[in-house]
């Protein structure tokens, strides 16, 4: 028990088999009150949200509500071995993507024709994709954007690893085949199951990362416009988002999108509102892009997980529409400014400065804290953070109210993933030696999500190029939602291969090398 | 029944990629401009002093190289189409113009491209990609057509000196026209119940019409047209069942010979490579550009499962249930090449609209890229035309 960064043995915590862990880790008075203190409020977060008798009946309507009985343990998970500024930042950012998935629920279920029935405000409900830039509610302030499949699968496999399983299988029973990425044949899942909530006065979909993703979507639509009433719009974003005669096409695709709102919702787009809320995208892209720089140094501050989940709510679901998000940035970049003036660090040593390329395990999202705390890999920066760093208008006038059309297709098109994942070669391949040299970095962590297809087909050439350049690539194959197919211990010990028969090194803490955690949530 | 006159010729060309017909249009001169899509608009490829060669990897054995390149997860149509690549078996191609169709198409050209596969000794090669709709409106059209005249027409004019005017279209959407009508009207023969092709025949025809330069092949099909007025029609009994097969890329004769000797006769090709709706011919009128019309033609009729907007994925299972009724079919094949993520969606959802929506008996497959004689394949059609045979037996009733 220390208050040090890295005098415990982190992985004595772990019980065999279990789902939780043998008990809290002793971080100093301080640290430990603090990180007790934001439990609390976590507690507190979920008790207001059982209190309301509806969310208690969408408990036992929704299998998937159950995976929120494991939101502390997921907090505990990513703040292993944390101390100071890095513990704050951590629970900063995750408690309040706690509380806006609380409210998320919340409202879905108050309009759930099934649960709540609250006609009125169903009536206010813009349904979108998970993982859909929101840009278009940017103007929107009287409604609401809520996403089914983000609480559904997306938060339900950080909170449980085997969330999504039931669902996977459930596509496939149906006749889907199975080397489709299992994100949206989860999502798919859950529409074939009845087991998303049925409200809005009308649906956003869009081609979000993937082939798989476009289609799946075709499914949903059908079930929500032909069984539920559901009207909805496609918004295809075109795929080669860097090219100049693309971008009319998205710009006018977002035209149609905003008037198809107006139609089925009666409301008209609010510029103010709109440009507010690009400010405060700007202000985030301002943040980051702080943050980034400082990674680029031998002391970086928001790093790791606590970069990649919070870019990942932040640029795409938030979007510049709640205010409390702007705060968050401010306090994170403040966070860093102390750290990084005391050169502070967030292990005991630092021995590989890494990129993060590809799409990482969604069963195993604290994977990059271990990465740290067992073999001293500092996770730089992530394929997933790499978004747009684009100043878009944020002054009301003419000439920029026709700019915020091009501004919101083009973070639309930019969508978390797809940025990279589309786009041609440039985006996904050159650009990632550019950040490697940009961030001094001597190893790059590929996630292999083995059922990516646009990830897949570059695999021999991130190899001949890593080759050619010297820098120790590791390939960490997974299958984003099915741990089933490779376990968090299988993609353990695909570092753990590496770093000892490659790198010849021996681990900070040997104890984290093999965890016992497939029960685990 | 007679074998076509003209078959075994054609089932030669189509036994390489770099057949004889394409080095004779390179030697009068031409250039040629090898694509992969259905959604790249083919007269285009055809213009006046140009010829569209659809990529394919006859005869592929091993993939190893493009499996490293491309993992075992891509389907093999862009692994074998790699592999041919990295062999030089493409080096015949003057030009390779992709859409982003999908994204192991895209990746599978890309890689081409990297690995210099391709364009050796050929000062004027180039790689064009360009973005295509992915529904059916007005939007989606001028991006089709501002992206056809950036990255088809200008490139062809400017490395080969193509002319790319209104009238060049044209000529080259009447040549278009032209095989589209023989195709069409051979085709009518595999209708009623003594047809007079074959669908393996018909098959060869149509991949010989995207694999080789269409001038050098009217002839023949002229010929074979001839042919089939006195052609003596199979027997009533010669196939069990009527199928009309419904998929992605299949350009692997085998496939089709396979469902074939198994009892089910191909009435109707609606795949990639087929002429449903790939050889319909592109009506134009003196009052729009050609450009625009034929984008429009086939932004209307493409069945893609790309295109996401609720009225086009409607409209591909109402063509399919369509198809079936036109060509009488008794049940229909959705066939997915292992590992292709749209088809992997279309087949599921497909399959099960067009059997509980439309009451055809319905069979979804995966398949290789080349199939040679699967026996596992030839089981499950068989079985399949067996299930056909056992309810007309009970009269349309399904058991249980």
């Amino acid at each position: 028990m220390a208050k040090e960064i890295g005098a415990d043995r982190l992985g004595d915590f772990y019980k065999d088999g279990g789902k939780v862990r043998k008990r809290r880790e002793w971080r100093g008075l301080r640290d430990t009150m603090y990180d007790y203190s934001r439990w609390l409020v976590i507690m507190g977060t979920l008790a207001k949200f059982v209190m309301k008798p509806r969310n208690v009946k969408a408990m036992f309507r929704y299998r998937w509500m159950a995976n929120y009985l494991a939101v502390p343990m997921m907090v505990d998970r990513h703040t292993q071995g944390l101390r100071g500024e890095y513990l704050r930042m951590c629970h900063t950012e995750q408690d309040l993507i706690i509380d806006d998935v609380a409210k998320l629920l919340d409202n879905l279920f108050r309009g759930d024709r099934r649960i709540g029935n609250d006609r009125e405000f169903s009536k206010k409900v813009v349904l979108v994709d998970e993982n859909e830039m929101t840009a278009v509610m940017m103007g929107f302030p009287t409604l609401k954007g809520l996403s089914r499949e983000t609480p559904s699968t997306y938060v339900s496999v950080l909170l449980n690893q085997h969330a999504a399983e039931h669902y996977i299988d459930l596509a496939q029973q149906f006749g889907l085949a199975g080397d489709v990425c299992p994100m949206p044949e989860a999502e798919l899942g859950v529409s074939i199951d009845d087991d998303a909530p049925v409200l809005g006065a009308c649906a956003i979909q869009c081609n979000t990362t993937c082939d798989g993703s476009l289609l799946g979507n075709g499914v949903i639509s059908r079930r929500l416009e032909q069984e539920d009433g559901i009207p909805v719009f496609q918004l295809a974003a075109p795929l080669r988002h860097r090219e100049d005669d693309v971008q009319e096409y998205a710009a006018q695709e977002i035209r149609n999108a905003i008037a198809f709102i107006e139609k089925h919702t009666g409301e008209k787009w609010d510029w103010k509102h709109y440009f507010e809320c690009a400010r405060r995208v700007n202000v985030a892209t301002e943040c980051r892009q702080e943050w980034l720089e400082m990674n680029r140094t031998p002391y970086p501050q928001v790093f790791g997980s606590n970069l990649a989940l919070y870019t990942e709510t932040n640029y795409m679901a938030i979007c510049g529409k709640i205010p409390e998000f702007e705060k968050a940035d401010r306090k994170l970049t403040e966070l860093a400014r102390q750290a990084f003036a005391k050169k502070k660090m967030a292990a005991k040593e630092y021995r590989h400065r890494a990129i993060i390329w590809g799409v990482q395990s969604h069963y195993y999202m604290d994977f990059l804290v271990w990465l740290l705390n067992c073999w001293g890999i500092v996770p730089l920066t992530d394929m997933l953070s790499m978004v747009s760093t684009r100043r878009i208008a944020e002054e009301d006038t003419p000439e920029n109210r026709e700019q915020a059309i091009y501004d919101m297709a083009w973070l639309t098109e930019n969508m978390i993933m797809r940025n990279r994942t589309h786009g041609g070669y440039r985006v996904l391949l050159d650009e990632l030696w550019e950040f490697t040299q940009q961030f001094n970095a001597d190893m790059v962590i590929l996630w292999e999500h083995m059922s990516c297809k646009a990830l897949d087909g570059m695999h021999g050439l991130f190899e001949d190029r890593a080759r050619e350049l010297g820098i120790n690539l590791v390939w960490v194959s997974h299958d984003l939602f099915d741990p089933r197919i490779i376990s968090r211990q299988g993609v353990r010990d695909q570092i753990n291969n590496y770093m000892r028969s490659v790198m010849r090194e021996e681990p900070l803490d040997p104890s984290l090398e093999v965890l016992h955690d497939e029960e685990s949530w | 029944m007679k074998d076509l006159k003209h078959l075994y010729y054609f089932e030669n060309l189509l036994q390489e990629a770099n057949n004889e017909l394409i080095r004779q249009a390179q030697e009068e001169g031409k250039v040629c401009v090898a694509y992969t899509c259905e959604n790249t608009p083919e007269p285009l490829l055809n213009l006046p002093g140009a010829f569209s060669v659809r990529l394919r990897a006859p005869r592929t054995g091993s993939v190893d190289i493009a499996t490293y390149y491309l993992t075992s997860f891509l389907c093999e149509y862009s692994r074998a189409l790699l592999e041919r690549a990295i062999e030089g078996g493409f080096n015949f191609a003057d030009c390779v113009i992709t859409p982003d169709g999908c994204s192991m198409m895209n990746r599978c050209i890309e890689n081409m491209e990297l690995l210099k596969t391709m364009g050796q000794g050929k000062e004027h090669f180039f790689f064009e990609y360009m973005e295509i709709p992915m529904k059916g409106d007005e939007n989606g059209l001028n991006l089709y057509v501002l992206q056809c005249r950036n990255h088809i027409l200008k490139p062809l004019a400017e490395h080969y000196g193509i002319d790319v005017s209104d009238a060049a279209i044209r000529q080259a959407v009447a040549q278009h026209n032209r095989v589209c009508e023989l195709l069409r009207a051979i085709g009518e023969y595999r209708k009623g119940d003594r047809p007079a092709i074959t669908g393996y025949e018909f098959h060869v025809l149509t991949l010989a019409s995207y694999a080789c330069p269409k001038h050098l092949i009217i002839d023949k099909l002229e010929e074979t047209l001839e042919e089939l007025k006195t052609r003596e029609p199979l027997d009533s009994g010669a196939f069990r069942a009527r199928v009309v097969l419904v998929g992605s890329e299949v350009d692997d004769l085998d496939f089709i010979k396979l469902v074939e000797d198994s009892g089910a006769f191909v009435c109707a090709d609606r795949f990639c490579y087929g002429s449903l709706p790939g050889r319909n011919p592109i009506v134009l009128n003196d009052e729009e550009d050609a450009l625009t019309q034929i984008c429009r033609q086939y932004q209307q009729r493409g069945q893609c499962p790309r295109y996401m907007d609720t009225p086009k994925m409607n409209a591909r299972r109402e063509y399919v249930a369509a198809l079936a009724k036109e060509y009488g079919a008794d049940g229909i094949i959705y066939d997915q090449m292992k590992f292709c993520d749209p088809w992997a969606y279309e087949k599921m959802l497909g399959a099960h609209i067009l059997r509980e929506e439309f009451g055809y008996p319905v069979l979804a497959v995966d398949r290789p890229y080349a199939i040679a004689s699967s026996g596992q394949m030839r089981t499950r059609v068989q079985a399949f035309v067996e299930s056909i045979e056992i309810k007309k037996l009970q009269g349309g009733v399904q058991n249980g």
